[in-house]
């Protein structure tokens, strides 16, 4: 695509061309109309006047004047020329000037002029009139009336040099200014388009001073014309959205780095302490499987954060199946199943065996897994945790509940967040980073369905997920 | 000397709190916030090594609650922010140190013996009382060329007797710096291992360092 700049230029240069020439066009064709009919208006009266001074005496055609005499006839350098035919074709007479040669016989209705230009002898352009008319009888008394094939036909050509002056120069004028116009708004619409166009340069060159690491610039306010100022609040519009995603996006970077750092610092500060004198087997035992477990605990964390990592790129692919709803919850549960007894969580499956879903059966079963786990590590002492489950209209309901929450209804609001933590003196064990519920409600996103959380008065928890009967896949 | 560890993560509190008993310091700990200030308030400790981001009260409310009720106690800031910002906020509340985890254990324990010797406006880190000559560092001990090993318990009582050299110091202070909060140890322990450590380092035929003021406690060294 050809630059606004020289779009603009060539645009408004050839409106101009384009005026210029239908103006100079109206322009010459109206002069040079109204010149001709000046110069045609004075031909007829001289033709009139000829025409007057010729008399029918019986069969005799007589000219009453003197052809030399005439002043129109006596300019060298305008000759003027007649000629007149008798009805029958043959020359009643001519001037002396045209010698034998013979003008050409113009006729049109009798008593109207008809006009032609023509080229004279000595090659000079000319014009012509021809005019029908019927002479006077001599004798008024004799023929009153005036017999049709006594008409003649009268011609009068006279040189148009005076005509053609004019309008040559008239021509050149309108040529010349023409070119000088267009050769000087070539300058002014460069400069006027040039000038128009700054703000977009001092727009493009604030945008390129912003720097990646300073999104919180905006494009200034001053004299941005009204057709640009949609465009600056966009981008404008544009800076904060980058603005917040790359706080968001540090700010997690800086979380991550935060949680990874304080398992190293235990795994790091156990090992140093053991390592600083000599100790027995089963101390080295222990603290060994104390860093295993801060490991294990940290690999479970990379690994939830690099699965929100795919699932925010969109790089998890699915496999839909067939999956009977009661089996799946009984087999995520497996796992938390002696940690509940111990604190003497009772768990009751109550989601019908009849209830199926068609999903991904992996990431389900993580889903429930996370639920589960928080489920059973968040529980009061000899609580309670319930799964139902029915199907609503298109799509699967899922809930997962139990009781003795703390949190409060603020809190509930913020349990998606990464690293939130509702209780953070349960950071004590480490084994929880607060990604549990974020990872939940972008699988369940992902799976096409929705997780809301209700907190009741009484301390019950409510995890519901809305769940799609097929993957959008 | 007499440590408070407050850190709410298990792994790191444990190994803090086995790492610098070993090294000598009565250390007493725990993991929330509120107890953390109750420890802090309560007692007078020589360092106390503080975690930020904390159950039950944030590490800089417990830090400014200390400084308002005017405890002398040096604090260490343990933490993992490590932003600028958030280290100049926790000097300008009244912080000593500030230490970023993960962290070298050497560093720490460094670092906690230079706030003790600021504590007792000791920059050399070797004390000389006559020809008694402690090596804060490397924990060692020397009456003249002749070498003396103590026990840790020994020497903790010997390092706070010799921070304080020349002054007399009661029981209570003395338990108060050199045992710990859960400790079964009472006042009379003190006498007991100051007997311990007299028949270590006096010497037979000299002045006797470690004095007896009748009722108010001991002197390391001659009375001002």
């Amino acid at each position: 695509m050809r630059s606004l700049r020289s779009r603009l230029i060539i645009g408004v240069i050839g409106g101009m061309l384009l005026l210029l020439t239908v103006f100079s066009l109206i322009v010459y064709a109206a002069i040079r109309r109204a010149l001709v009919n000046q110069f045609d208006a004075s031909l007829t009266s001289t033709a009139r006047i000829l025409a007057a001074s010729v008399e029918l005496d019986g069969d005799e055609i007589e000219l009453e004047f003197d052809a030399q005499q005439m002043h129109e006839f006596q300019r060298p350098d305008r000759p003027t020329y007649y000629q007149l035919w008798q009805h029958d074709g043959t020359v009643a007479a001519r001037s002396p000037s045209l010698g034998k040669d013979d003008l050409l016989r113009l006729e049109g209705p009798l008593g109207t002029p008809v006009f032609q230009a023509l080229q004279m002898r000595n090659s000079k352009p000319g014009r012509a009139v021809g005019l029908k008319f019927t002479p006077r009888a001599s004798g008024p008394d004799r023929n009153p009336q005036p017999v049709k094939q006594q008409a003649l036909t009268l011609v009068v050509a006279r040189d148009a040099s005076d005509l053609h002056r004019p309008l040559d120069f008239l021509q050149w004028l309108l040529l010349v200014a023409s070119g000088v116009t267009i050769a000087l708004s070539v300058f002014i619409a460069t400069f006027v388009v040039r000038h128009g166009l700054n703000p977009l340069h001092s727009i493009a060159s604030e945008i390129a001073a912003i720097r990646e690491d300073e999104l919180a610039t905006r494009i200034g306010t001053t004299s941005i014309p009204a057709e640009i100022l949609p465009i600056k609040n966009r981008l404008n519009d544009l800076l904060s959205r980058l603005e917040d995603a790359f706080k968001r996006e540090r700010r997690f970077t800086a979380d991550v780095a935060h949680e990874l750092r304080t398992p190293l610092a235990g795994i790091r500060s156990t090992i140093e302490v053991t390592m600083a004198r000599a100790r027995e087997t089963t101390e080295y035992q222990t603290v060994l499987s104390e860093s295993l477990a801060i490991v294990e605990n940290m690999q479970t964390m990379v690994n939830n954060l690099l699965m929100i990592a795919r699932l925010d790129a969109c790089q998890v692919t699915f496999r839909q199946e067939h999956i009977c709803l009661a089996e799946l919850v009984n087999s995520c549960w497996r796992p938390f199943s002696e940690k509940a007894t111990e604190r003497e969580t009772t768990f009751e499956n109550r989601v019908p065996n009849d209830v199926t879903v068609n999903s991904d059966r992996e990431n389900l079963s993580m889903i429930l897994s996370n639920l589960l786990n928080n489920a059973v590590e968040y529980t009061n002492e000899a609580g309670q945790i319930w799964v139902t489950s029915h199907h609503t209209g298109d799509s699967v309901e899922i809930t997962v509940a139990n009781t003795g929450c703390q949190l409060t209804n603020g809190e509930a609001a913020q349990v998606f967040d990464c690293f939130w933590r509702g209780d953070s003196s349960r950071t004590d064990t480490g084994a929880h980073y607060g990604l549990g519920l974020a990872l939940v409600q972008r699988l369940i996103r992902a799976l096409g369905g929705s997780v809301t959380v209700e907190l009741q008065p009484d301390g019950i928890f409510t995890v519901r997920l809305t769940l799609s009967n097929s993957l959008r896949i | 000397m007499r440590l408070l560890v407050i850190e709410d993560y298990r792994p790191l509190r444990q190994s803090l709190t086995k790492g610098l008993r070993e090294a000598g310091f009565a250390v007493d700990t725990t993991g929330d916030g509120q107890e953390g200030l109750w420890y802090a308030t309560g007692h007078e400790y020589d360092v106390i090594i503080l975690d930020l981001m904390l159950p039950g009260m944030d590490g800089l409310e417990i830090l400014k609650k200390i400084r308002t009720q005017g405890r002398k106690s040096h604090v260490l800031i343990l933490t993992a922010k490590d932003t600028i910002q958030d280290r100049v906020t926790g000097l300008d509340l009244g912080a000593d140190d500030y230490l970023v985890k993960p962290f070298a254990f050497e560093e720490l324990l460094a670092r906690v013996r230079a706030l003790l010797r600021r504590g007792y406006r000791k920059k050399n880190p070797r004390i000389r009382v006559q020809n008694l000559q402690i090596d804060l560092t490397t924990q060692r001990v020397w009456r003249g060329q002749e070498e003396i090993k103590l026990t840790p318990r020994e020497y903790a009582l010997l390092e706070y007797l010799a921070m304080r050299a020349g002054q007399t110091v009661s029981r209570t202070d003395i338990w108060e710096h050199a045992y710990e909060f859960n400790s079964s140890a009472s006042s009379n322990v003190v006498d007991v291992y100051i007997g311990y450590l007299r028949k270590k380092i006096e010497q037979p035929g000299k002045p006797p360092l470690i004095q007896t003021v009748r009722g108010r406690g001991y002197t390391l060294g001659a009375q001002p």
